[in-house]
């Protein structure tokens, strides 16, 4: 579905177009399939759940904030409940003392759903090699998107969302039972480290850190 | 005053065993393990110029340790530091244990404080305090095998069984966590009436991280609240016993995370006191400027927390947008927001960049204007002030007696500010107030943090206009990274390099503490060097633990709303607690 906005005051946007039937008649009406539909809605309303485990979940709560507003991606509406939430975030590191607490809070989430570990610690324990830390909360639960930093900043947050938001949209997730295959069908993730290797790599002026 | 020490040989004779010399140059007393509790009563209530704080109880492992000359044989030392508001000056005593099965008699009869400074020692090394009212885990769960900070205990994770969480096990842990009034001693019911006992968290957006309060509740009022904590405990201080002296510094950065580079502060203090290295004048000023920076990020994520966890949805968007301009300024700097790492040992990381001024400016100019608004929005709000205004009072002796510092001392009168009492890096050459409150309830304490902020921007722009010129780093062999400038001309400084860069510096055996104002109290390193690379104990002394402990005192009698407000004023980190 294509569509686009217009910008107050500017006279050239509220002209587009020839009003004419068949605009209007293109414009209102939208021809897919139940899935599709559903798989849009619930891309663009996934809802955190208020989790947080330590320094990660400072820059989470930053990324609601206005400077980098995450209701952008419609997922402003945090939740204090896990069984009203679609999206839980790890954010921080995963202690051993919290670990089961984590995955009872996991198995109270409704399905659909989906998990985002934030940070080193909780991709793979980070610099934290320590006894009271568990080495990655994949170890006892699924993970959908990883998002490395120490802490990531708000922005890398918030590009794991849209990463999320492309696996939410691109799922297969039968509405009814189906002929051929069962159950649900995730996208394979994606590498941003392949993906963005040739923009990386055209990058040749590195800012001098001793100037602002 | 009379010298402490002759004050205790005098009125104990023959119970001092020896007096340790240490870096940090406070008295430093060993002491009979029989006699430990009446010296302890004996220095709070009798003593001239009385110790009044238990301001830290930890204890150190000495099995491994190959330095200690002059020191009583000891397997496992019991630490008791102690400030003297009178004298202005800290005291160690230490005890030294050599049974097989190391026990202690409890100082809880003394200080109620010692309760979780005990439980900890006994967690995380086996030392069993006899007479304490509960000695139980306190930071790894009850489920746990062994005692952390023991040499014998392995640090990483990687040594130990990969972890696993299968459904038994899941259940087993549950089960362990389950809360039992009759095991604290709390009754169940109250007359005729049944009480409830309301379990908050570890995972609740009120208690800002992740904390488990039981409370228990008669209606709507508190009769008693049973803090959990250890759901955050990262092992920092084992952390500090293998990594090397300058690798460590990261670590102290997540100590308490909202202070940023204000953590390695006392950190790297402690280990020029050892080291004997002086810090030039630009390399303090520059940390001074960075750490008020962290100052006033740390509380403007506070003010607008509060604000929220009394209703108002407003402020914490305006305040993050404010310590967004703080953490540019930082970024700029630093190149990092949150964790900059970026205090050395003698030093600073780099040269301030190009053009830091104008941030720094620009930020000075627009700041006042911003608390005007929040003052009016905030603390004139008059719901906000009905929510705090009278709500978890407290007073200036409890306070002591809890091991209370920073702003929620300063808000029952008591004007004392580390930064003014025992200047560091030369804070002595600033001008600027420390507020106080009168009261001591929750209002007066954000009031007193309000306050702050506008302080802090005052040495900020001190620092501004009186920048001194000179190196951003010593010149010592122990600085770390090592000074490179000479090393392509002579062997002997490339040699010495390159053992400092792959190895880290030694570090000449010792002990020191020091301690900062930090944005919640005092904060406080205590590292003991066995002339290794890396540190032989490491002790942080955070000030959110006595801060959190101190919350069912002051949250009794009052109601389950209330609760919020008094945890918020608290103003605790997570991570400051557990480590």
């Amino acid at each position: 579905m294509q569509w686009w906005t217009s910008k107050v005051n500017d006279p050239t946007g509220s002209i587009r177009g020839n009003s004419s039937f068949e605009e209007t008649f293109q414009k209102s009406i939208i021809l897919t399939n139940m899935e599709s539909l559903v798989a849009w809605g619930r891309k663009n309303s996934i809802w955190p759940f208020n989790f947080g485990l330590s320094c990660c979940y400072v820059e989470m709560a930053t990324s609601i904030t206005s400077k980098y507003d995450s209701a952008r991606f419609g997922a402003e509406v945090i939740r204090g409940s896990p069984r009203e939430a679609d999206m839980m975030i790890i954010a921080g590191t995963v202690f051993i003392k919290m670990a089961p607490v984590i995955k009872r809070l996991y198995e109270q989430m409704m399905a659909p759903r989906w998990v985002i570990s934030m940070g080193s610690c909780a991709n793979s324990g980070g610099m934290y090699d320590i006894y009271s830390v568990v080495q990655g909360v994949d170890k006892f639960m699924p993970v959908d998107v990883y998002v490395p930093g120490c802490p990531p900043r708000p922005d890398a947050f918030l590009e794991g969302i849209l990463m999320l938001r492309d696996q939410v949209g691109n799922e297969k997730r039968p509405l009814n039972w189906v002929i051929g295959d069962q159950g649900i069908i995730k996208p394979l993730g994606a590498s941003m480290k392949e993906e963005k290797r040739t923009e990386r790599m055209k990058m040749t002026d590195i800012r001098d850190p001793g100037s602002v | 005053m009379t010298d402490i020490v002759t004050i205790i040989d005098h009125t104990f004779p023959g119970c001092i065993l020896t007096v340790q010399a240490t870096k940090d140059d406070f008295p430093t007393l060993w002491v009979k393990p029989a006699h430990i509790v009446d010296i302890l009563r004996f220095l709070k209530m009798e003593a001239d110029g009385p110790y009044k704080m238990l301001y830290d109880l930890t204890a150190i492992d000495e099995q491994a340790r190959a330095h200690r000359p002059d020191q009583p044989e000891s397997l496992f030392t019991v630490v008791y530091q102690l400030l003297s508001f009178e004298r202005n000056t800290f005291l160690r005593l230490k005890v030294p244990l050599t049974a097989g099965e190391p026990t202690l008699p409890s100082v809880t009869g003394v200080w109620p404080a010692a309760n979780w400074y005990e439980r900890e020692v006994y967690d995380l090394f086996g030392i069993r305090f006899e007479g304490h009212p509960h000695l139980k885990r306190i930071l790894m769960p009850d489920t746990w095998v062994g005692h952390p900070l023991q040499k014998c205990h392995p640090a990483r994770a990687t040594e130990m069984a990969p972890y696993q969480l299968p459904e038994n096990k899941q259940e087993t842990e549950q089960l362990s966590m389950q809360f039992k009034p009759e095991e604290w001693g709390l009754d169940s019911t109250l007359g005729d009436d049944d009480l409830l006992f309301l379990n908050l968290g570890p995972q609740h957006p009120g208690t800002h991280g992740i904390l488990r309060l039981v409370v228990q509740l008669d209606g709507e009022n508190i009769m008693n609240v049973v803090p959990d904590i250890g759901f955050h405990h990262r092992g920092a201080e084992k952390m500090g016993e293998r990594q090397s002296w300058h690798s460590y510094i990261p670590y102290t950065d997540r100590v308490e995370y909202l202070g940023g580079v204000m953590n390695n502060f006392p950190y790297v203090m402690a280990v020029e006191k050892l080291a004997g290295i002086t810090v030039p004048d630009r390399a303090k000023v520059i940390r001074i400027m960075l750490s008020e920076l962290f100052r006033i990020s740390s509380h403007l994520v506070w003010y607008g927390t509060f604000a929220q966890d009394l209703g108002m949805m407003t402020p914490v968007f305006l305040t993050f947008n404010d310590r967004e301009k703080v953490l540019d300024i930082i970024a700029a700097i630093c190149g990092a927001r949150m964790h900059p790492n970026w205090f050395r040992i003698g030093g600073v990381a780099q040269e301030l960049p190009k053009g830091w001024e104008a941030l720094i400016q620009a930020f000075i100019d627009y700041f006042p204007k911003r608390l005007k608004e929040y003052d009016n929005l905030v603390m004139k709000n008059s719901i906000f002030k009905a929510r705090t205004i009278g709500i978890g009072v407290y007073s200036t002796e409890e306070a002591i007696e809890w091991g209370i510092t920073g702003p929620g001392l300063r808000a029952t009168g008591l004007e004392w500010d580390f930064r003014k009492k025992q200047p560091y890096s030369g804070y002595e050459q600033f001008e600027f107030d420390v507020p106080t409150g009168q009261n001591g309830d929750c209002y007066d304490r954000a009031k007193v943090r309000v306050e702050e902020l506008r302080q802090s921007l005052r040495i900020i722009q001190q620092c501004l206009h009186n920048m001194p010129e000179g190196p951003y780093k010593s010149d010592h062999p122990l600085t770390t990274p090592p000074v490179k400038e000479r090393t392509l001309q002579d062997i002997e400084t490339l040699i010495h390099h390159f053992l400092n860069v792959t190895w880290g510096p030694v570090i000449p055996p010792g002990e020191a503490f020091c301690g900062i104002e930090a944005t919640k109290g005092h904060n406080g390193y205590y590292l003991i060097s066995d002339g290794n690379t890396n540190s032989y104990r490491t002790r942080i002394r955070t000030p959110s633990f006595p801060h959190l402990q101190f919350v069912p005192t002051i949250s009794t009698g009052y109601t389950l709303p209330d609760l919020m407000s008094i945890l918020g004023a608290t103003d605790y980190v997570l991570s400051d607690v557990d480590r």
